[in-house]
């Protein structure tokens, strides 16, 4: 039966994984992430699971390494400067092709930056902050319906091509409440088969070791070309993006997570003047929506790439777009107030409208 | 006639040279820590999680499941694998580098976790693997690459005593520190790493074993002048001895 709740976002991000199999959470406390930690605290013994609250984010993130190296999906959530400290794990995990779920809080930088929400780390997450030519499957909901949504798409992810998938919402929007309708309960976990490479003991399988270096040149050079062709099918199988009024779009606003979501109401009132605003979503921000940009139509004049920093994703743009149509940027972080109104939306597309 | 592999059974794999330095102390305590496993008939249901070092190569030479975990993470690894894995048995082998620099931070925490998992730490007072620099536990005087004029405690303070160190954690249910430089220590260390192991089988937590062994390539010593060096110098500031046994009190019941 569906269930539908008010709870904060975070929460909303606990509920969903809980829901759809996750049975282990490692977490390390800090804000604004630690609201998913103190419900699945509370709420996954219910269900014969547990959180498990380690010393700090790097043991977090080991401590995840070990219980995917058992063939098992557990969970982390974190927020940026946790993130930092995780990276040394998520990139072993992504070459030693182990999966698990994560969920990035996104707030403000560089250093330890402050509480405030943000999109800050966008480069992290879709660079691979960790050392090597690897990536992380980047899922970006602008909503807490949208994260119930893409959970079981998340752990189809993770466990189809053994890799970290990482949720990234930013911080405002992980603090804001609102409802939620979850499907039934359903363990998606279950759906996958790891006993083909799941550290298990050698009762039933010889021996197996994983190693994330390379021990000899070889096996190094066929481990990182099996990366390479893995990353190649994600990015030609899983780009996700919403769009609105492309088709005969004058002025395109691109924009991920909470400033994704206000694009609905900013093309709504432009059409409504009959104004020819249209916007893209990206929803995968790694493997970013190429795809979308590759047809757009010859009746773009200008794109307002909106940002909750200071211009990070509008590089991915620009790449996709490779020149043919100018793109511009409107970001704004830190202090109190951290991101783009509506207003300012408005004013910037309305002056690319008029061509300026 | 009876050949080495009769006597160690599946454990330990003889089908390929080590990559220790010949009379390294690490190729006895791989040894130690392979015969247990044999002798506890627990090889199927038993993981290793190495730490970044010479003895990072350990998993090599046995024939049980075994991750390489990043720098002086093991302890968290094998956390997450005994989460997921309750029923088996999970120990880490680390050198003193990652276990007592990077490292220290995690061993404490699961030290004081006192979840049931094994780990190890071979003490061999330096760096081996990078080329003899100066660890944590390198003694007062020890040349070494990083400290050329020998270890000064006014400059690089003083050698980590971990399991001292570990001894007041109520998680931790066995907790010794031996030595593999003569005949009569490596009997006692075999005991120990046994003992480590049961503790875990039995549930009653943390089990931590320091080996106090020597690296001949890092001291720039022969063989028989390293483990000399060993039992004579490192030993002086490494005592071995049991610090705790639960499984004596575990017997009793
Ligand atoms: S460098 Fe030292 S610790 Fe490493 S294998 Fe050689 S002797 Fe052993």
């Amino acid at each position: 039966m569906k269930e539908t709740l008010f709870l904060k976002n975070t929460e909303a991000f606990a509920e969903s994984m809980i829901r759809c199999g996750i049975r282990c959470h490692f977490a390390y406390p800090i804000t604004p992430a630690t609201d998913v930690m103190k419900y699945t605290s509370r709420m996954l013994p219910e269900v014969g699971g547990r959180m498990v609250q380690m010393e700090s984010e790097l043991a977090v993130s080991n401590a995840l390494a070990g219980y995917a190296c058992a063939g098992k999906l557990g969970a982390t959530s974190s927020s940026g400067p946790g993130m930092t400290l995780m990276q040394e794990a998520i990139g072993f995990m992504a070459a030693g092709e182990l999966p698990c779920i994560m969920l990035d809080a996104m707030r403000v930088g560089p250093g330890d930056g402050d509480i405030i929400g943000a999109q800050s780390t966008y480069y992290q997450a879709t660079r691979g902050g960790g050392h090597g030519d690897y990536r992380v499957i980047v899922l970006a909901p602008s909503c807490g319906q949208e994260i119930a949504e893409l959970m079981p798409h998340g752990i189809k992810l993770a466990l189809t091509y053994l890799t970290p998938v990482l949720f990234v919402v930013d911080g405002v929007t992980c603090q804001m409440t609102e409802t939620t309708t979850f499907d039934e309960p359903y363990d998606y976990t279950a759906d996958f088969d790891t006993s083909s490479w799941a550290y298990t003991g050698t009762a039933d399988h010889p021996k197996r070791f994983l190693l994330t270096g390379s021990y000899t040149h070889e096996q190094g050079y066929e481990m990182n070309e099996r990366m390479r062709r893995k990353y190649v099918e994600i990015s030609e199988n899983e780009q996700m993006w919403e769009q609105e009024k492309v088709d005969d779009a004058e002025v395109l606003v691109v924009a991920f997570g909470i400033h994704g979501r206000m694009c609905k109401d900013l093309v709504e009132s432009f059409r409504a003047q009959g104004k020819r605003v249209g916007s893209i979503r990206p929803i995968t921000l790694w493997p970013f929506p190429n795809k979308a940009f590759e047809s757009i139509p010859a009746s773009v004049k200008s794109i307002l790439v909106v940002e909750m920093n200071h211009g990070q994703m509008v590089d991915d743009v620009r790449l996709a777009v490779n020149g043919r149509v100018p793109v511009h940027f409107l970001g704004k972080t830190g202090g109190d107030i951290p991101m783009c109104t509506l207003a300012d939306m408005t004013r910037e597309a309305s002056r690319l409208l008029e061509g300026e | 006639m009876q050949t080495l592999a009769d006597y160690y059974g599946e454990t330990l794999k003889f089908d390929k040279l080590t990559s220790y330095c010949p009379g390294c102390g690490h190729g006895i305590v791989t040894r130690l820590v392979a015969e247990t496993i044999e002798s506890m008939g627990i090889r199927e249901k038993t993981m290793s999680v190495v730490g970044i070092g010479c003895g990072g190569f350990s998993h090599h030479y046995l024939e049980v499941d075994a991750i390489e975990a990043i720098h002086g993470r093991a302890p968290a690894t094998a956390i997450g694998y005994k989460v997921a894995m309750p029923d088996h048995v999970v120990f880490t082998y680390q050198g003193d580098g990652d276990t007592s620099a990077i490292g220290l931070h995690e061993i404490m925490h699961a030290a004081n976790r006192g979840m049931p998992i094994t780990c190890i730490m071979v003490n061999n007072s330096v760096f081996g693997m990078t080329g003899g620099q100066m660890s944590p536990t390198t003694i007062p005087g020890q040349v070494t690459t990083t400290s050329t004029k020998g270890r000064d405690v006014h400059i690089h303070g003083y050698p980590l005593l971990v399991p001292e160190m570990m001894r007041a954690m109520k998680g931790v249910a066995y907790l010794a520190r031996e030595t593999v430089v003569d005949v009569k220590s490596i009997n006692r260390a075999a005991k120990s790493i046994r003992n480590a192991f049961e503790c875990q089988v039995k549930g009653l937590g943390f089990a931590f074993v320091e080996v106090i062994s020597p690296c001949p390539t890092g001291l720039h010593l022969s063989v028989p002048d390293a483990y000399a060096y060993a039992a004579k110098e490192t030993l002086s500031y490494f005592k071995p001895q049991i610090f705790k046994n639960e499984l004596e009190k575990s017997d009793e019941v």
